[in-house]
């Protein structure tokens, strides 16, 4: 019977990508006469879907390379990353409505934060007035233009 | 090319584009040295810098940063046992045991002048193929470069490792298939954009990169748990002497100028890169090196530190040929400076000799000036750079993010970006985690739009037939490169394994 491994569990992943790239390269419009000429816009994601789906089928198929030894990764590093990751979002989605100073300081501090960072010297000093020398060197020097915070206007 | 020459040594020689030199060789010493970021995520790291400049003093500074890189990756493996990239990998085995025989400021001093060295001859050589490769090139037609276009996804899938060739290849199609996503080059029809405007022109190389190679290895740095603890390892070490004996130069020298030569034709091959010539140099000088000296290999061995050193550094320079003369990248790294050149609206290949000598000999030349900059100005000032070390990893690591976010901001002040940066951050930590390597991706991402064009040309010249494969020698002889090279790792492995049967006591 075939284990699960990781290639393998990469092989179904991508065989299924690959199945549904080809799935979609059907919706791509083709012009008028475009099904007579040799190459088209649907060729290549065709060939692509095709290739992809074999190699993944190979992968699957294919002896189990053995694994490397790597360092186990630990729930909490992974909870950190998550956490960088959505403070990452977050920066995104507040850099409009706070603007560029106060969304990097807060994005710095909460990272810091998480990072296992707690002094509070550190974590103001290491931020904010980074923050306003890296705004001010796009805004005054490399005149960049970064539009204000949204708040401010409402 | 006398003219091209001189253009090229004027523009390398302004002020501003000497001062991109130093500061690329100290920015990329400097990334480099961190563990887990290498020369990849260096140039990655400055793209959005080179956006504002002009297409020379860019791509000047992002060479800069390449040797800074493995420069800096050198340091870390001597100084901290953790090399800051794969091609310093191999740094480690002789340079590390230095470091604790209190010879680290010798070690230092030896990789720098083996660095030098390996650079200067690879720059020497550089000067003198590329451009007789370029004027050959320029006979290329479509096919040729379609076929080339294959050899050199396929080359970079076969040198990927043991048991990662099929994975390398699929990493290739999968960049290929991101390469689809917009609107069609040759038609204009939208492909994969699913009614959304954003994806209308397609994925950005900067976000792709940046996401996959700044983000990603930070992230991962982070998951594997490598910033805890970290901090007492990243002490400076106190340097001794950085003086070395005659007779120690008599010895290495020899070893510099044979791995300084292999370097260059190992990273000239494309796919292969400064890993693959660090491995081969280190293997080879051990093979041939008198049983007295062989048994120091690992222990502290100058030859051992000495060789991969100069083939590291010789291999990135010639890593540069196939970008320069035939627009194919030769690793990841010139992936991203191919990149980066497209995006200047510069096509690198055969034409670039022609249509911009300046970019062309400003780039070959300012490498020379910064294995010079490496040596003179980076080596005396290694203990005060490594200091920078010092910083805590839970205040750098952020201030990476912060620069890979904005970066990738500044360029098309769209804060959607960042949101997709984080979904393909997301999607490289797992591929990663999957042992999925990401060089073949990019790789394929970058080609896959002039693959896409060449492959369509050549369709439509021999009416739908492929026989365009092998109707001209030059093409014919490429697909046949690219036919053995894609055999080759399964043909070593069955004849590793028969060996292995047959001669069990042997390994």
């Amino acid at each position: 019977m075939i284990s699960l491994t990781k290639d393998r569990f990469g092989g179904v992943l991508f065989l299924l990508l690959s199945l549904s790239y080809g799935y979609y390269a059907a919706d791509i419009p083709l012009l008028p006469g475009d099904k007579f000429e040799p190459f088209h816009a649907q060729t290549l994601p065709y060939w692509l879907a095709g290739l992809g789906s074999f190699l993944a089928l190979l992968l699957i198929v294919s002896k189990a390379t053995p694994s490397t030894q790597e360092t186990p990764l630990s729930r909490a590093n992974v909870s950190l990353m998550l956490g960088l990751l959505a403070l990452t979002l977050l920066f995104s989605l507040s850099l409009p409505w706070l603007g560029f100073p106060a969304t990097t300081s807060l994005f710095l501090i909460a990272s810091y934060w998480l990072l296992g960072e707690r002094r509070l010297k550190m974590l103001v000093l290491a931020s904010v007035p980074f923050a306003l020398i890296f705004w001010l060197l796009l805004t005054e020097v490399l005149e960049v233009y970064i539009a204000p915070a949204r708040i401010l206007y409402w | 090319m006398l003219d091209g020459m001189f253009s090229g040594l004027a523009t390398a020689l302004m002020p501003f584009n000497l001062l991109m030199v130093v500061v690329g060789c100290f920015a990329g010493t400097f990334i480099g040295m961190l563990p887990g970021l290498g020369p990849i995520s260096a140039v990655a790291l400055m793209i959005p810098i080179t956006y504002t400049l002009d297409p020379s003093s860019g791509i000047i500074l992002m060479a800069g940063v390449y040797y800074g890189a493995v420069f800096g990756g050198s340091t870390s493996s001597i100084l901290i046992n953790a090399p800051g990239c794969a091609s310093t990998l191999v740094t480690t085995f002789d340079g590390y045991p230095l470091a604790q025989k209190n010879q680290a400021g010798k070690a230092l001093a030896l990789a720098a002048y083996a660095s030098f060295t390996g650079g200067t001859i690879g720059a020497i050589i550089l000067i003198f193929t590329a451009p007789a490769l370029a004027s050959v090139s320029l006979s290329f037609q479509s096919a040729d470069y379609f076929a080339l276009m294959l050899l050199g996804l396929t080359s970079v899938a076969a040198f990927s490792g043991k048991g990662q060739v099929i994975k390398a290849m699929m990493m290739t199609v999968f960049g290929l298939m991101i390469a689809t996503v917009g609107n069609d080059v040759i038609t204009g029809a939208p492909r994969y954009t699913f009614g959304a405007l954003d994806l209308v022109d397609g994925v950005s190389f900067l976000l792709l990169a940046m996401a996959t190679f700044a983000l990603a290895e930070v992230m991962m740095t982070i998951m594997r748990g490598q910033m805890h603890g970290s901090e007492q390892a990243m002490q400076p070490v106190a340097l001794s002497s950085m003086k070395l004996s005659r007779d120690e130069v008599k010895e290495v020298a020899p070893t510099i100028a044979r791995s300084s030569v292999f370097g260059f034709v190992v990273g000239v091959l494309p796919g292969a890169g400064a890993t693959i010539a660090s491995f081969l140099a280190y293997g080879l000088e051990r093979n041939i090196a008198p049983p007295r000296l062989r048994k120091m290999f690992g222990k502290g061995a100058l030859r051992g530190l000495a060789a991969p050193e100069s083939a590291n550094n010789a291999a990135s320079t010639g890593s540069f040929v196939p970008l320069l003369t035939l627009g194919i990248p030769g690793s990841g790294t010139t992936a991203i400076m191919l990149g980066a050149l497209i995006a200047y609206g510069i096509q690198p290949g055969p034409r670039l000799y022609l249509d911009h000598p300046d970019v062309f000999w400003s780039v070959i030349i300012s490498m020379y000036f910064g294995n010079l900059v490496l040596l003179v100005l980076n080596l005396p000032l290694i203990p005060y750079i490594s200091r920078l070390l010092a910083i805590p990893p839970q205040i750098l690591n952020p201030l990476i993010i912060f620069f890979s976010i904005i970066g990738v901001y500044l360029v098309s002040f769209n804060t959607f970006d960042i949101q997709i940066m984080v979904f393909i951050t997301l999607l490289a930590v797992g591929l990663k985690l999957l042992n999925f390597p990401m060089a073949p991706m990019l790789l394929g991402f970058i080609l896959g739009g002039m693959l896409e064009k060449n492959l369509s040309r050549a369709l439509v010249v021999s009416d739908g037939s492929f026989d365009f494969l092998w109707q001209r020698p030059l093409t014919f002889s490429i697909v046949c490169i690219t036919v053995v090279i894609l055999v080759l790792p399964w043909l070593l492995g069955l004849v590793k394994s028969r060996l292995k049967a047959t001669l069990p006591a042997a390994y």
